[in-house]
């Protein structure tokens, strides 16, 4: 009979830590936030070490943990809006060597723009390469309901991305 | 799938290309791990003190429970002792009484010969 899978603590921190980390700076736009955001995480996953039964299990649960406090610490600041992300981003910004390309900065910029749960769907759909289903279980949300915040979000986000940088304008 | 709008918007395959790339994952800050291995030790430390006071009261609570047990059997064994010393008094002084009876009875009996 095969044993059952140990966690290694240290080594899903090792393995997640940029998972759990792109995810809330991505919903929160804050890296100082998001980076207590992620310790927070990983200590809850301490604490239910015991119920995690595989390592695509720790991988799902970090990221649906991950998703819900950032989440929740939006829902305590309620402070969100392209300007301050931008000013935040100056003050905690990453470093050179950590930043996208300027236009993927600048995507991200308008991505922090959207509603919560369009934002949230498209950093699962496009960060981490997650199916509609997958989603809609990570959400704890109805699938159709997270097919709409996709589309409505991708369409939204276009639409800005349209207006704001010169490259998504036929002809520019 | 919606048909692709009509209008001056670069088409949608591409924009969502350009949006994974920048979604791609960023490292995780400088000492995120260490910071995080540090704050764990810390919960830990603080849990194993709360345990050290919660077995400490225990403790307490044993020895306590002990001592007043002990302290309540310890009554109980002197009240039976004294119940019983008490006893022994009564049957002493019936012995007595009886024997005192007895030795009455017999000079009663010598005088009236």
């Amino acid at each position: 009979m095969a044993g059952r899978w140990q966690p290694d603590f240290e080594q899903l921190v090792d393995e997640h830590q940029a998972m759990v980390f792109s995810l809330a700076m991505r919903m929160t736009g804050d890296r100082g936030l998001a980076e207590e955001i992620a310790q927070d995480v990983f200590l809850e996953l301490d604490r239910n070490l015991r119920k995690i039964e595989s390592p695509l299990h720790a991988c799902h649960w970090l990221r649906r943990v991950a998703m819900s406090r950032s989440a929740d610490a939006l829902r305590r600041q309620r402070v969100r809006s392209m300007e301050l992300w931008v000013e935040i981003e100056e003050h905690h910004g990453a470093t050179a060597e950590e930043r996208s390309s300027p236009l993927g900065t600048r995507i991200e910029a308008l991505l922090a723009t959207l509603p919560e749960a369009q934002r949230a769907a498209l950093i699962l759909r496009y960060q981490e390469d997650l199916t509609p289903d997958e989603i809609a279980a990570t959400m704890d949300a109805p699938l159709a309901t997270v097919k709409s915040h996709l589309q409505r979000g991708l369409k939204l986000l276009r639409a800005k991305a349209a207006n704001h940088l010169r490259e998504y304008v036929r002809g520019a | 799938m919606e048909p692709e709008p009509k209008n001056d918007l670069a088409p949608m395959e591409d924009f969502e290309r350009d949006l994974r790339a920048a979604l791609r994952r960023q490292p995780a800050p400088p000492g995120l791990k260490r910071r995080v291995m540090e704050r764990r030790w810390q919960v830990r430390a603080a849990e194993r003190r709360r345990m050290v006071w919660l077995e400490r009261l225990a403790a307490s609570l044993v020895l306590a429970g002990v001592a007043g047990g002990a302290l309540v059997w310890r009554n109980a064994l002197e009240r039976r002792r004294g119940e019983e010393a008490k006893r022994q008094v009564f049957t002493a002084l019936r012995i007595t009484g009886r024997a005192l009876e007895e030795m009455r009875l017999q000079l009663q009996e010598r005088e009236s010969r």
